[in-house]
Formats: structure tokens, C-alpha cells, sequence
């Protein structure tokens, strides 16, 4: 019996593949170097956004580039020519999974200052960020408080 | 299985939300408020499981947990996942706020189906407990994947193909999620007996 429990235990681990990761959510991070737009995108830290469809908008909704991520979520690409508006970068991760990031026009013609590159990596960093343990506790927290609140209620109205 | 901010068009998101509420208005009505802990302890399950995900291809799929929820709570699985996603949303950036309707009648509603159609199965023999706690398990994310299917069919226009993709990422959960509610409600027909809804008791 305790073997047969200790195989399904084993099967269940097995099943779970190695690459899961602590964070779920679609991030698209985009920064201009040498007349080129570079991106990357993912689902949080260590999950790349493989193979993904990256459209570019202009400010009119008017798609100016098209490309697919690699291997690593990066995609790179020339900054369009004659551009005179600021562009939207948008992800396609499929299956409703989608993310957008905006390049102002500004970005685009100037080129980044080393506190422009220190504040863009803290904020790409703050989103990849998995969950902190804090926000967690916070939210089950607030799932039992509203379940008190809800009973709390209905005692008061019965 | 969380469907992003604009990626699903207006009336789409106003049909969901309106599911959703009326929803969610029956769910209250049908608790049984003397076991509320239940609803709030099967509720942050719900809000704590997505965050074990698995990369499938280029999208990435993460333990749902929505069959145990809807197999246990019934129509109370409808706020009990509303209020989780919400904070899941606000918290974690895990799919749209204005698709928060949507997203609750793609998860929430198959769980409220499970509960019907399965857990007459529940307390009959322990393998009986297993394979309906299992078949919750694979049904609610099978028909969840299928209303994802359709929620996104009115922006891809191909539902067949984009369901079947929808189906093929998710049969590894399918399984994991079979596996975990079989053993769950298993375990706690032993351990803690009183959280499984007997009939005409439903919390």
C-alpha cells in the first residue's frame, strides 16, 4: 500500500514539468539602443515569451512593423522610417495572453541617458518580480475578512 | 487561463460581466453562511494555485484548482473565485480587470457544473471519491478551456483551431488537476469530512 502510495506520488512530480516558475503574468519590455528597438517578453522572470507575435501601432492604431520573438523572448528591429508619433508595442502570447508597452517619441529620437537605462531596468525588474510572500498573506488576509464581513452582514439583515 | 486587458472586444466583456454578476448573486444567496470558512478557505486555494504555472509552447498554463472549488462549494464558487481572481488581478497582474467577468464565467461556471454533475460520486467508496474528485478535476478545465475557446472566438474568428490549442496546453493541467482534486477530496473525506456538501446541504 505504502509503495503504491509512493509511485503516485512520484508520477504526480513527474507530471509537473522542471520548468515551472513562481510567477504568472505577460510582460513586454521594449528600449531603443542605435536606432534599433529591442524587446523582450515574458511571463515573469524565468518563463521567456517564445515565438510570440509583436505588432507595432502608431499613434493612429496604423500597424508600422510585425515580428515574432526568438527563443529567448528578444526581438529587435529598425525604428521605422519617417516616424513622427509615439509608438505601441504589443505582445501577442496567445490563448488571450496579451501585453502592450509604449515608446514615446521622445525615446525614439534620443538617445538613453545612463539614468534613463538605471530607472527602465528597475522598472523592468519590478515587473518580472514574482509575488512577494507579503502580498500573498495579504490577499488569503482579505479573502477571510470578506467572508466575515459577508456573514457579518447577513447575521445583521436575518 | 486569464484572459489580458484588451484583448477581448466591448460586448464580450459587458456579456461577461453581466454572467458574471448574476452569477455571483445566486452564489451569495446559496451560501450557507454557517460555513463560510469553507468559501474562504477553498476561495484563497483558488487565489494562491495560479501561481504554480508550467510553460506549455509559447503560452504558459498554471494550476487552476477551479474543479475542487465548484465541486465542494457549488453555486457558492462563483463569488468565492470572483473575489480570488479580483485580488489575483490586483495583486499579481494576472489577467485584465475589465475582463474579470469573462475570466469569471470561463472558471467559475464549469466549476458549478462539476459540483452537480460529480460529486453524487463523493462518500460511495473510496475509489469511486477518487475518480470523481479526478473527473472534476479534467471537466471543469476541459470546459473552462472550451469557454476560453469561445470568449476569444469573437477576436480570432477560429474557434475550432483556437480551442483545440486552447485544449492541447492545458491537458498536462488537465491531468495534474485530476490527480490533485482526486487525492483532495480523498484526503479530506478521511480528515475533515464536514467541508463535502451532503445533499440538500449545500454550501
Amino acid at each position: 500500500m505504502k509503495i503504491k502510495k509512493i509511485f503516485i506520488l512520484a508520477l504526480i512530480f513527474a507530471l509537473i514539468p522542471a520548468s515551472y516558475a513562481l510567477a504568472h503574468k505577460v510582460i513586454i519590455f521594449a528600449w531603443v539602443e542605435d536606432g534599433m528597438i529591442h524587446t523582450e517578453s515574458s511571463f515573469g522572470s524565468k518563463s521567456m515569451a517564445k515565438n510570440c507575435t509583436i505588432t507595432v501601432f502608431d499613434e493612429k492604431g496604423r500597424v508600422v512593423h510585425k515580428g515574432i520573438t526568438d527563443q529567448n523572448g528578444k526581438y529587435s528591429f529598425k525604428i521605422p522610417e519617417k516616424i513622427d508619433s509615439d509608438l505601441i508595442l504589443k505582445l501577442d502570447a496567445g490563448t488571450g495572453h496579451q501585453a502592450k508597452w509604449k515608446l514615446s517619441k521622445k525615446e525614439l529620437i534620443s538617445t538613453p541617458s545612463k539614468k534613463d537605462i538605471q530607472k527602465a531596468m528597475k522598472e523592468k525588474e519590478e515587473l518580472e518580480k514574482a509575488p512577494s510572500v507579503f502580498k500573498i498573506a495579504g490577499g488569503i488576509l482579505i479573502i477571510f475578512l470578506l467572508a466575515l464581513a459577508a456573514k457579518f452582514l447577513k447575521r445583521k439583515r436575518s | 487561463m486569464h484572459i489580458s486587458e484588451g484583448v477581448l472586444s466591448g460586448p464580450v466583456l459587458i456579456s461577461g460581466a453581466a454572467m458574471a454578476i448574476a452569477g455571483t448573486a445566486i452564489g451569495l444567496k446559496k451560501i450557507n453562511y454557517d460555513r463560510i470558512v469553507h468559501v474562504a478557505i477553498l476561495s484563497s486555494a483558488f487565489f494562491v494555485a495560479s501561481l504554480i504555472h508550467v510553460n506549455i509552447g509559447p503560452s504558459s498554463v498554471h494550476l487552476i484548482l477551479n474543479g475542487i472549488v465548484g465541486l465542494l462549494l457549488g453555486f457558492a464558487a462563483i463569488p468565492a473565485i470572483l473575489t480570488a481572481l479580483l485580488l489575483q488581478s490586483v495583486f499579481f497582474q494576472f489577467g485584465g480587470l475589465t475582463a474579470l467577468g469573462v475570466n469569471v464565467v470561463v472558471m467559475a461556471f464549469p466549476a458549478v457544473l462539476v459540483h452537480y454533475i460529480f460529486l453524487p460520486l463523493l462518500g460511495k467508496s473510496p475509489r469511486l471519491t477518487f475518480i470523481g474528485g479526478f473527473l472534476a478535476g479534467v471537466v471543469s478545465i476541459l470546459l473552462s478551456s472550451l469557454l476560453l475557446g469561445l470568449a476569444l472566438w469573437f477576436t480570432d474568428k477560429n474557434f475550432f483551431e483556437t480551442s483545440l490549442t486552447i485544449i492541447t496546453a492545458h491537458i498536462p493541467v488537465m491531468i495534474i488537476e485530476g490527480i490533485v482534486t482526486g487525492f483532495c477530496v480523498t484526503f479530506l473525506l478521511k480528515v475533515y469530512p464536514e467541508i463535502i456538501p451532503v445533499k440538500k446541504n449545500e454550501n
